[in-house]
């Protein structure tokens, strides 16, 4: 994910873009009607309309390939849709005509952003140089999906090798905002994120690596949740920066989300960094609304991040998150404000580990035994050719920052330094979460932008992703959800709460959005998009 | 940058999968040159490194030549390519020198998140079972080999 040039508070090296004052509408001001009941499982309801028979998978499947069709030439959400659809759905039909048992998954169908290995479909990284590889292998986290019943309807679309944060990086097409055509999904798994947002799926796998699925989850207004390192298998996953990347999930609600996290954890043998820990039963905590106590979450302790409402965040984006912050207080939280003295420094050391990793987990997309190959009279020239023609800009760009950063001679004083940084900031966390249970603050400090408009400024695109890198270097999960709407688009923008836990408490996380989410009023996250699709 | 797997002998019998000695062996040549060179450099890491921590001017160390970079990053770029990214690149590192305002005095490098330890795999040997799909993704392949151009010694 592309991080950038925010500079800290007391140095301001660059000066700070003011972004466009905007004020917060929480109420429903989306063209669609406003919805009451709070929203529903997709997981949930498909399972129920399948077991009782109201409808088969065949039919799900046959609408939701409809919706595509018809929104796919305004969003571009995928890069390939698979032709199994229809066939895995029929499949689904056949074990329940049979009276087979059904997998948590049957007839779900899901996104996989194109940097996760796919067996036999192609999976490209949104890169020239993988363009039509078809892996031979699923990663881990598909194979699961699959064992539990799961569709994979398509490959989403991307910033190249995750290095981005609107899409524009693809090698292949931009995505657009189901919000708001003119702007952006927010990246890099952007495609995944508005691809359930404009309901052509029910849920989808993303990877973050330092917000890739936070940050277009706020922006689609979707949830998006980011795993504890180490507790989803990165098998099968094309690496970034290995010591950051994780998978994670998309929904339409924090139980779809859930759920799906819940698929495809687990301790993998492929992955010699996946957590033994155990996986707990994430569905308890999904309870209905209607099952809640007065005051739902009474005790929990809730910290805010002071320096995430500081200057250079939208004023809208600050009201929504003060809101979602009395929200909290209604169910009971008691909210307090916590300092992360390292905070600012997560941006420039999470570049230089970023960068530094990408150089060299890149260096095997060399042309020579998969992918795009530029043939040359010497092995080197060949090496370069393949490598210069197959990389967008960006990812050159990224690969050399990170040859630079461990250079004989340079290794200490930047990776080295950004490796004691990363200690610094984890043990700021570990302060903070021992005295709270989570941590709120904005996904990003702004709503989605127009197109093109930070392509050309690096500076302006990489302050974006400064309320996210901090959680990747510390490991810890974190997950957004939808808590307001600011003005834009034709009817408003969506803005999401980030909360942030303990290693390995993802229930809690869940627990806590689920019932934020539940009891949340007046707002429909449902993108003005869908008012004329069926 | 180690050099990859230039050839896969893959031997008639069908079911074993072996990596010719001649790549193992360029491979720790690489390993144990570069080793040795930045032993030769440390000495200089912490003359820079103290210097740099005592500048307020990042630019103690030298700017990025993109144009090295490149090939040491196995890159072709264009003399465009390579204006467009030094102007860009030289802003990053810059940026980065904030970083040398930190006191990270004994603060120990944390290489990733907190993991269990001891995740170590047999050092057995696996079968693949889809070679065929490996050996289709290949771009130059003939007989049992990979198809790669020549090396040419640099001067």
């Amino acid at each position: 994910m592309l991080s950038t040039l925010q500079p800290p508070r007391s140095l301001s090296l660059l000066p700070l873009r003011r972004l466009r004052n905007s004020k917060t509408i929480v109420s429903a001001a989306s063209s669609t009607t406003s919805v009451i009941s709070p929203p529903q499982s997709q997981i949930l309801t498909t399972r129920r309309s399948l077991l009782s028979g109201e409808t088969t998978a065949a039919e799900i499947a046959k609408s939701y390939l409809s919706r595509i069709r018809l929104t796919e030439p305004q969003l571009k959400c995928f890069l390939h849709v698979s032709e199994n659809v229809l066939k895995d759905a029929q499949e689904i039909d056949q074990r329940i005509a049979k009276g087979e048992e059904l997998g948590p998954l049957a007839g779900v169908l899901i996104g996989v952003k194109d940097n996760i290995c796919t067996q036999g479909m192609p999976s490209t990284a949104a890169s020239r140089i993988l363009e039509h590889y078809r892996p031979p292998f699923d990663a881990t986290a598909v194979k699961k999906i699959k064992e539990l019943g799961g569709i994979v309807v398509g490959k989403t679309n991307m910033d190249e090798f995750g290095m981005g944060s609107t899409t524009e990086a693809s090698a292949f097409q931009v995505t657009a905002n189901p919000w708001d055509l003119s702007r952006v999904p927010g990246g890099s798994s952007g495609g995944s994120a508005a691809a359930v947002a404009a309901r052509q799926c029910m849920v989808s796998l993303g990877s973050d690596t330092g917000g890739s699925v936070r940050q277009p989850a706020s922006f689609c207004g979707v949830v998006g949740l980011k795993p504890t390192y180490g507790r989803v298998s990165r098998f099968g996953l094309m690496a970034y920066a290995s010591s950051l990347d994780v998978i994670g999930c998309f929904g339409s609600t924090v139980a779809d989300a859930g759920m799906l996290l819940h698929a495809i954890s687990g301790y993998d043998r492929f992955d010699s960094t996946s957590s033994k820990q155990d996986v707990p039963e994430f569905q308890s905590q999904f309870l209905s609304v209607d099952h809640f106590e007065s005051k739902p979450l009474n005790g929990v302790k809730v910290g805010i991040i002071r320096e995430t409402l500081e200057d250079g965040v939208d004023s809208g984006v600050r009201s929504a998150t003060q809101e979602a912050a009395s929200h909290l207080e209604a169910l009971g939280c008691v909210l307090t404000e916590v300092s992360l003295p390292s905070f600012s420094l997560g941006l420039p050391a999470y570049y230089v580990i970023a960068s530094s990793e990408s150089s060299s987990n890149l260096s095997r997309y060399d042309g020579v035994r998969y992918g795009n190959q530029v043939m040359a009279e010497e092995l080197n020239k060949l090496y370069e050719c393949s490598r210069g023609e197959g990389f967008g800009g960006e990812v050159k760009m990224r690969i050399l920052m990170g040859t630079y950063a461990l250079s004989a001679g340079y290794y200490d004083a930047y990776y080295k330094r950004a490796q004691q940084v990363r200690t610094l900031i984890r043990k700021d966390f570990k302060a903070a979460l021992e005295q709270n249970d989570i941590l709120i603050s904005p996904a990003a400090p702004s709503a989605a932008y127009k197109i093109g408009e930070k392509k050309d400024d690096p500076l302006a695109m990489y302050a974006g992703d400064i309320m996210t890198v901090n959680v990747n270097l510390a490991g810890l999960p974190a997950m957004v959800l939808p808590c307001g709407l600011v003005e834009g688009g034709p009817s408003g923008l969506p803005v999401g709460l980030q909360m942030i836990g303990a290693a390995f408490d993802e229930e809690k996380l869940l627990k806590v959005g689920h019932i934020f989410e539940q009891t949340l009023k007046g707002s429909s996250f449902v993108p003005p998009l869908l008012a004329n699709v069926p | 940058m180690a050099t990859r797997a230039l050839l896969a002998v893959i031997y008639a019998s069908p079911n074993r999968c072996y990596i010719s000695p001649s790549r193992i062996k360029i491979q720790s040549l690489t390993c144990s040159s570069s080793s040795h060179y930045y032993q030769r450099q440390s000495r200089k890491n912490h003359r820079i490194a103290r210097s740099y921590s005592s500048d307020s001017d990042s630019s103690v160390l030298q700017p990025p030549d993109v144009a090295r970079l490149a090939q040491t990053a196995r890159i072709s770029l264009t003399p465009a390519e390579i204006e467009e990214c030094e102007t860009k690149i030289r802003r990053v590192i810059d940026w980065f020198g904030q970083l040398q305002q930190v006191d990270v005095n004994s603060v120990e490098p944390a290489i990733r998140a907190e993991m269990d330890g001891g995740n170590l795999r047999e050092d057995a040997p696996e079968t693949f079972d889809n070679r065929d799909s490996i050996r289709a993704s290949i771009p130059s392949f003939e007989d049992a080999y990979l198809k790669v151009p020549k090396i040419l010694n640099k001067e």
